[in-house]
């Protein structure tokens, strides 16, 4: 049973460096941040994910132009973006997404350069648990009924030799 | 011969479940972290790359109980009996596995945990079935008629495998179109690769799976089997003394 218990252990150190990775790829390029974290300056990444609502009112600009302006509204404070490049047609007022790009602390402006959907990574993340989860606890109680069953059968008494190859159906 | 054969792919079990923990973790990577975000979706595409593969493993699962059953009620060979039993309970898992992850999927991107799609609804009478398969094993006495009985059942129901994969294309549905068929592939590359090798490794997955609880269910009969032997010969020691 001990090579057996090895083997899964093997598997288990496997999930958990994976399941590190995926958190730390989340924390590092997925996480968005608010509005109000980045007028604090509590942001260590070059590169920040800022959530917010596109304010009413305060997008100028168009693809035609090549770029925009307007106010992303958090839950007390605003800030001011910039969007380089056209802007992408998902880029309306009163739309809540996610904008990429620097903050520009000099002139207090967001230099977004990309757009993203927000997403609930909560369903993501439930489906792979749920999923993985019952599959590994499946195929560890199969493998584990196997071992213990050959070892049923080996050290009782129950055992002895096959005489015949053919296998008896219960 | 079917019996010569699964006992010598038997011997390449642990290959089978190497290969598919290998091509899980490399697929999850590739899916996780390397493709990019859907422009609709956004990342929530990437259940895609857990559902899809699901759902093909289950079609897989039920194949290969079709395909057993037939063979058993032509040669009666217990050991593909076993087997039967074995894919039946693997795809009430995976079947079971796809209409949850699907039913996660749905949610964020067509606002309802359910809707009664014919895809939807042909896949949830698979479980049905499956469950049906392994629910008449336990009530008949007989083991020759178990094995007969539940092998009509699964031939029967091999009916739903095609309404399941065609659905999308004979009926007006919600959900999506085959991604893969006659007229060509409509994903990109970033897209298909992770979602190949997250398949092929739930396929061996299943193969590894499928193998495990066929040599399961065969040392359980026989431990039965050896247990009723040394009752008949006590009963027959104490008998005639």
């Amino acid at each position: 049973m001990t090579g057996f218990y090895l083997r899964w252990a093997g598997v288990i150190v496997m999930a958990i460096t994976m399941a590190v990775l995926a958190n730390k790829n989340y924390q590092e390029h997925l996480a968005s941040i608010s509005p109000e974290a980045v007028l604090a300056g509590e942001h260590s990444h070059a590169t920040l994910r800022v959530q917010g609502m596109v304010g009413s009112g305060s997008l100028t600009g168009s693809p035609e132009e090549g770029h925009a302006e307007f106010e992303l509204l958090g839950e007390t404070k605003h800030l001011k973006v910039q969007y380089q490049g056209p802007p992408p047609e998902n880029l309306r007022e009163l739309k809540t997404l996610i904008l990429i790009g620097r903050w520009d602390s000099g002139s207090q402006v967001f230099q977004a350069q990309d757009t993203a959907l927000v997403t609930n990574y909560g369903f993501v993340a439930s489906a792979y648990l749920i999923a993985f989860l019952v599959l590994v606890a499946s195929v560890f109680s199969m493998s584990r009924k196997v071992t213990c069953l050959f070892q049923e059968i080996k050290e009782s008494k129950l055992y002895e030799p096959e005489l015949e190859t053919h296998v008896e159906h219960r | 011969m079917m019996n010569r054969i699964i006992r010598r792919i038997q011997r390449f079990k642990g290959w089978f479940g190497a290969a598919a923990a290998f091509c899980i973790f490399y697929g999850l990577y590739l899916g996780l972290f390397d493709s990019p975000p859907d422009y609709y979706q956004g990342e929530v595409v990437r259940i895609m790359y857990v559902h899809v593969p699901l759902a093909h493993t289950s079609l897989m699962a039920y194949a290969s109980l079709f395909l057993g059953s037939l063979w058993y009620l032509w040669k009666r060979d217990p050991l593909v009996d076993n087997m039967c039993q074995a894919a039946a309970g693997l795809t009430v898992i995976f079947t079971a596995l796809s209409l949850i992850t699907g039913a996660i999927w749905a949610k964020p991107t067509w606002n309802t945990w359910w809707t009664w799609d014919p895809k939807l609804i042909s896949f949830a009478i698979l479980l049905l079935i499956a469950s049906g398969y392994l629910m008449l094993r336990t009530f008949v006495e007989d083991p020759d008629k178990e094995g007969r009985y539940a092998a009509v059942l699964a031939i029967v129901g091999g009916i739903d495998l095609p309404i399941i994969y065609f659905s999308a294309e004979w009926w007006r549905s919600l959900h999506q179109p085959l991604s893969i068929s006659m007229r060509g592939v409509s994903m990109t590359g970033d897209i298909l690769l992770p979602l190949s090798i997250m398949s092929l490794g739930l396929n061996l997955l299943f193969l590894y799976m499928l193998m495990v609880r066929t040599q399961m269910l065969y040392l359980t009969n026989l431990l039965q089997a050896k247990k009723g032997r040394l009752l008949s010969q006590v009963h027959l020691t104490q008998t005639s003394s």
